[in-house]
């Protein structure tokens, strides 16, 4: 290929990136609950959460960086009703968690009315002139943000935290088989309020950048079920932090595909090819199930909660 | 059959009351914190709801629809199953039953209102139907699924109405012809409120009866208690679990057709406001109680309908409604876990 065509392809790895880091987020924050044994369908509401008090915080304050760290801190607040209901008082997690979103969605609609239309400034590129000569490069790295490689950063942390270090093993043995952990002396209900805590710091972070740095608008309800495919995302990448990545990005690459045949005047109607995003998910969830020996890689402490049905 | 004690009712009972005052604080809290006198707002709000016939008439239009989706997540749920998906039923039986207008239309006759109901019922069903299978052929978990199928079904009702089913007369509102009158379902005490209505609240009796005295029931009761008992008995958790999801769906598609055809007149984009999430409340506050769902959704749908008055004449938004709905499934979840710790640590 020649440069031109490098160029071509680094703009399409760029808009995949962008549209996936959202994703990335709140994909590792919902695995990262499932692998402390407990189910989290409010990340939704969170991540709708950080969405909107990140853009309005960023709105605000005119600073990015403020602006996620605050969407951040909302998805935070918002999962401890969650970690609350859940592991506090033995609520059911499938309950608890549409209750969480519900919320997330009401509160939203409900502060957020005010912020329509408002200017963020976007997070800061990490391109520029130190990439002159390099127009590969340059093209990939002007049109990314660092939220972009904080998401790997991230993933890469939790990962390593999750398979390498004492912590890790605590969350993995509480996921795993509780009554054993708290045989060893391990506070299951403090590990598993810390990993829905993370969840939705993580979830919310995600929002936040959906909101502040790829859209750059809020819009009710503009999360549009983004939680709810992480969580099925998370069973495509099998509880595993590493997988997190190809997952998402396969999928990113499928929303990214929806824009671009967008902006190429395709001759069909934009709503269906809106649909064709959650298509996939449902597609690959599927197929997860089919190819993977049903329950393969689950927790085993989540069985219950699949199991355990009222 | 499972026999309930009394002590089992009582204490029922108990929970519900303790759930209902806590619901009550929980709310006058949340008017507080957005800076409305929080007694005289929820005052204003059940006057909203019940105060006049008018108002009582809108609350009750709003129950309709929120007790065809709560059958629809109380069917499945007899089963063990959460399903989450009539959302996107509502919204696939609305399209379904609105195809079958467009197509009846130019013969008219007696047969159009009932052919837009099964259309409606038929397309609800499908959406649950879909689910069903994949949970029982693959094992894929019912929730995800119907969760993911409700943004599909939402996303089909705007390509149509956006697209080829659009009527030009509208300049430019996306939106298929209306109704013709013949379609409709009659309108009672002269209000907005339709024999949609009655079909449903019937609908909840007869289930109810099902649930409670029938072969079919009972076997979903044992079924949910334990599926290798049921096996042994004969009966069959794969084909009970799709017949549960699309027997759940021809509610909620009930609720789309109905929607669409008697309130909006026409099947445009937001046909719903959430009843879908809404019904699946309504199911899990009522127990998955067909019966008890009927009075709940009554009381959930003057919530909402308390909450539009709310918006035109204290200029409170109406996602209040949504907040307090959200408010009030985490107190239902989290009173039976604090009367719990209570009796705990009183030893």
């Amino acid at each position: 290929m020649d440069e031109a065509a490098w160029i071509l392809v680094a703009g399409w790895v760029a808009a995949i990136l962008r549209s996936a880091t959202p994703l990335l987020f709140v994909t590792l924050g919902e695995t990262l609950s499932q692998r402390v044994g407990i189910i989290n369908l409010g990340i939704e509401g969170e991540m709708l959460a950080g969405a909107c008090f990140g853009f309005a915080v960023a709105a605000t304050t005119g600073s990015p960086t403020l602006g996620l760290l605050a969407g951040g801190g909302a998805g935070l607040l918002l999962s401890s009703v969650h970690a609350g209901l859940c592991v506090g008082l033995g609520a059911n997690q499938f309950g608890s968690g549409l209750a969480v979103w519900m919320i997330g969605l009401g509160i939203t609609s409900f502060f957020g009315r005010s912020f329509v239309g408002a200017q963020v400034d976007a997070a800061g590129s990490i391109g520029g002139s130190w990439l002159e000569g390099m127009p590969v490069l340059a093209q990939l790295l002007d049109n990314l943000s660092w939220t972009a490689p904080l998401a790997f950063l991230t993933i890469a942390v939790a990962a390593a935290m999750l398979y390498r270090t004492r912590p890790g093993l605590a969350w993995r043995t509480v996921g795993e088989a509780p009554d054993a952990a708290r045989a060893a002396g391990l506070s299951v209900a403090r590990i598993q309020v810390s990993g829905v805590l993370v969840a939705g710091f993580l979830a919310g972070l995600g929002g936040a950048v959906l909101s502040v740095d790829y859209t750059q608008t809020w819009a009710q309800e503009m999360t549009k079920g983004r939680g709810l495919v992480a969580v099925g995302l998370v069973i495509v990448a099998r509880w595993n932090p590493w997988l997190v990545p190809p997952v998402v990005l396969a999928f990113g690459a499928a929303e990214a595909a929806v824009l671009r045949l967008q902006a190429g005047g395709l001759e069909v109607s934009s709503h269906l090819l809106a649909i064709l995003p959650y298509v996939v998910a449902l597609a690959v969830v599927i197929a997860a199930y089919i190819f993977s020996h049903r329950d393969g890689g689950m927790p085993q402490g989540l069985k219950g909660v699949f199991a355990a049905r009222s | 059959m499972r026999v309930i004690g009394q002590s089992q009712q009582a204490e029922r009972a108990l929970t519900a009351l303790l759930s209902a005052f806590a619901f009550i604080l929980v709310a006058m809290g949340f008017f507080a914190f957005i800076g409305e006198p929080p007694f005289q707002t929820l005052l204003a709000m059940v006057t909203y709801a019940v105060g006049d016939s008018y108002s009582l008439s809108e609350s009750l239009v709003k129950t309709t629809p929120i007790l065809f989706c709560a059958l629809a997540a109380i069917i499945p749920a007899r089963l063990g199953l959460i399903s989450v998906g009539a959302e996107g039923q509502l919204y696939i039986g609305a399209l379904v039953g609105t195809f079958v207008m467009l197509l009846a239309v130019p013969y008219g006759g007696w047969l159009l209102m009932p052919g837009i109901l099964i259309g409606g019922a038929v397309g609800g069903a499908i959406w649950g139907w879909l689910p069903g299978v994949l949970r029982a052929r693959f094992q894929v978990n019912e929730t995800i699924t119907t969760l993911l199928l409700n943004y599909i079904a939402v996303l089909l009702v705007s390509a149509a109405v956006y697209g080829p089913w659009k009527d030009l007369a509208n300049l430019g509102w996306p939106a298929t012809i209306a109704f013709p009158d013949a379609s409709v379902l009659p309108f009672m005490f002269g209000t907005r409120v339709h024999a949609g209505l009655l079909i449903a609240v019937v609908a909840a009796l007869s289930l109810q009866v099902l649930f409670r005295y029938s072969r079919w029931g009972q076997g979903l009761d044992v079924l949910k208690g334990n599926a290798r008992v049921g096996r042994m008995m004969g009966l069959d958790f794969q084909r009970q679990a799709i017949i549960v999801m699309a027997f759940g769906g021809v509610f909620a598609g009930l609720a789309g057709i109905t929607e669409a055809s008697a309130i909006q007149g026409r099947l445009q984009p937001g046909i719903s406001v959430g009843y879908g999430l809404t019904g699946f409340l309504v199911a899990w506050l009522a127990g998955h109680n067909a019966l008890l769902a009927i009075p709940v959704s009554f009381l959930i749908g003057g919530l909402i309908a308390a909450g539009d008055t709310l918006q035109l004449f204290n200029k409170i938004p109406a996602s209040s409604a949504i907040v307090l709905q959200g408010l009030l499934f985490a107190t239902a979840l989290a009173v039976p876990g604090l009367i719990r710790l209570w009796r705990a640590r009183r030893g």
